[in-house]
């Protein structure tokens, strides 16, 4: 990666200013060289690569099962999806099914992990453009998910509970209740964040039509999740490309409608994550209406030892599309797994969509993708 | 002139929206504080509220324990250590050392589900510190132990209540650091250990690091 730093000519009367990686609204450890004008923008440059942890190469020295618990460091806020993007990845190489009671579980968790994430998501946007105290409410929020969570699999953050083959517990006695009684609450109070927040005023002007990406670019780009579908593509995994128990529920796919200003501004980015929380009650009461009796784990060899081949699975994360590709070479350690995340795309957008943005507002076009470090680093 | 009202239009949103949003920050002074005031303050141990899963600091059980070291072939990260030997009379086998070195656990619990005895379990205890990190390896046997043995239809030897065992092989935090070595071996009446009964002459243990031979 060229170094703007470096590389920019001193005498074009433009300034070059350095963000991060150590800056409160960058995410995580991000570096972005921003090359201006006065207050506008030419170009914002990713630095990426300050968190990375090698992840990937990780898996290749590990029997398939321990690689789990690595997996939730790939995203952290949501560590849901990415212990199950390498399950599914895992069962598909060993050609195994998985019990309906144990995709059920992971349906609900995946949701419980999404409303999570998103609460952070839209939290910081909030902040980072100025407002403190709807993030305090999101967080209050993630709290209660992540006692609930904490509940089911004994962890609050770094999960491992999506295994291959299945899932590591089952729902312990009154859990299901609990979340009930949390829906319950929920749905109230996101209506009180949306007066809170959303229809705020100086939100909305400082979000509507900043930072546009149309439908062409945001494909190009290959950006995923949210972001896709806030620049208005009918895009997502649980509905075009179905996995796990998805196919059983109803739900709307959110897409952006230029609620504000333009399509695919920051403000549908924000609107697109307000809304699919919603829908994710939806899955989640409909998914524990209809839990299945059963099996939580299916049957597994005792080493797992796939045949020669490769296999990819790929779940919709609360970022988008986070998938794995995995290889075998037909010991019992894979020989390559290749992590897909939608971060790492939507740092690569920076650079184009902050041309000719005010540096002020390279902030909200950060907040607005949700980008989250370890899952651009790996 | 259009420009002007919607100016005002702008300013008239601005203002309501405001206010509404105060008015749900209002209306949460008089709901009922969610903070609490850690760690002096709260109502009752953290401890005592955690989940029974609660994946805290591991401990293990050693009179149950049969030193089969599954738990650290499961561990991907080598946290835990089971060194085993040969029992000096050529029996069976003895539990030399057991470290679990807390700092660098992730806390995942493949090792726990790896345990055929269940005598490896996660804690509720989570708080621990040291000014040097080697005080956070914790020792779980002193010196030679005889593995327990499992025998069909014996219940596993009961436990005490976990975080226990752990919580009082915790060091100070600003204890000094002194580098572990075993110590002698000592004959215990453990679970199944009763099958090579008189079978440890507790003299020597080959390769015992000590090296002293009292019983
Ligand atoms: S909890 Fe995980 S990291 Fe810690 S000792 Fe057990 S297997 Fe190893
Ligand atoms: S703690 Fe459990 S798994 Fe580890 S050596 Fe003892 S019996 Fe085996």
């Amino acid at each position: 990666m060229e170094n703007a730093l470096n590389k920019q000519a001193v005498s074009d009367d433009l300034m070059i200013l350095n963000m991060g990686p150590q800056h409160p609204s960058t995410h995580g450890v991000i570096r972005f060289v921003i090359t201006g004008d006065g207050e506008v923008m030419q170009r914002a440059v990713p630095h990426v690569g300050y968190l990375h942890r090698g992840i990937e190469k990780l898996a290749e020295g590990l029997p398939y099962p321990s690689f789990v618990p690595f997996t939730d460091r790939v995203d952290y806020l949501a560590a849901m999806f990415a212990n199950h993007g390498y399950a599914m990845a895992v069962e598909r190489l060993l050609g195994i099914e998985v019990p309906r009671r144990a995709e059920y579980l992971r349906v609900i968790v995946s949701e419980l992990n999404r409303i999570a994430s998103h609460l952070i998501g839209v939290g910081a946007m909030a902040m980072d453009i100025g407002a403190f105290t709807p993030f305090l409410h999101g967080i209050r929020e993630r709290e209660k998910l992540n006692d609930i969570i904490e509940e089911l699999c004994g962890a609050r953050l770094t999960y491992n509970y999506i295994r291959v083959g299945g899932v590591s517990f089952d729902f312990p006695q009154g859990l299901d209740a609990k979340i009930r009684a949390f829906l319950d609450t929920f749905e109230p109070l996101m209506e009180e964040f949306d007066r809170l927040i959303t229809v705020n005023e100086i939100l909305v002007k400082r979000c509507a039509n900043v930072a546009v990406i149309d439908a062409e670019t945001a494909k190009s780009y290959g950006l995923v999740g949210p972001n896709l579908r806030g620049s208005g593509v009918d895009w997502d995994l649980r509905r075009d490309l179905p996995y796990s128990a998805y196919p059983d529920f109803e739900f709307n796919v959110c897409l952006g409608r230029g609620f504000r200003g333009t399509l695919g501004d920051a403000y549908d980015r924000f609107i697109v994550r307000v809304q699919e929380m919603q829908e994710s009650v939806k899955i989640i009461r409909q998914a524990l209406d209809g839990l299945p009796e059963g099996e939580i784990k299916g049957k597994l060899p005792r080493k797992l030892k796939p045949a020669k081949g490769e296999a990819y699975g790929a779940v919709e994360s609360a970022r988008g599309e986070l998938g794995y590709h995995v290889i075998s070479d037909g010991t019992d350690k894979p020989y390559r797994v290749k992590i897909r995340a939608g971060s790492f795309n939507a740092t690569s957008i920076v650079e184009h969509a902050s041309r000719g943005l005010m540096i002020a507002d390279l902030v909200v076009l950060i907040a607005s993708l949700d980008v989250i470090a370890p899952e651009i680093d790996r | 002139m259009g420009s002007v009202s919607t100016y005002f239009e702008n300013v008239k949103n601005a203002a309501v929206t405001i206010f509404e949003g105060m008015a749900v920050t209002l209306s949460w002074m008089f709901r009922r504080p969610i903070t609490i005031q850690y760690p002096d303050r709260t109502p009752e141990p953290v401890k005592d509220t955690l989940p029974d899963r609660f994946r805290g600091i591991l401990e293990v059980h050693i009179p149950a324990c049969t030193a089969c070291s599954a738990c650290a072939r499961a561990c991907p990260i080598d946290v835990i250590l089971v060194e085993t030997q040969k029992h000096p009379s050529g029996k069976g086998r003895l539990l030399m050392r057991f470290d679990i070195d807390i700092s660098k656990c992730m806390y995942c619990g493949l090792c726990t589900e790896a345990c055929p005895t269940g005598c490896l379990r996660h804690t509720p205890v989570f708080e621990a510190t040291g000014r040097d990190i080697h005080n956070l390896v914790v020792h779980f046997v002193d010196g030679p132990v005889v593995p327990y043995k499992h025998k069909k239809g014996r219940p596993v030897p009961a436990s005490p209540p976990p975080g226990d065992i752990v919580q009082a092989l915790l060091k100070p935090w600003d204890a000094e650091y002194v580098a572990w070595s075993p110590g002698e071996f000592v004959e215990r009446d453990a679970g199944g250990g009763d099958g090579e009964k008189g079978a440890a002459s507790p003299g020597k243990v080959e390769g015992g690091a000590t090296g002293s031979g009292s019983g």
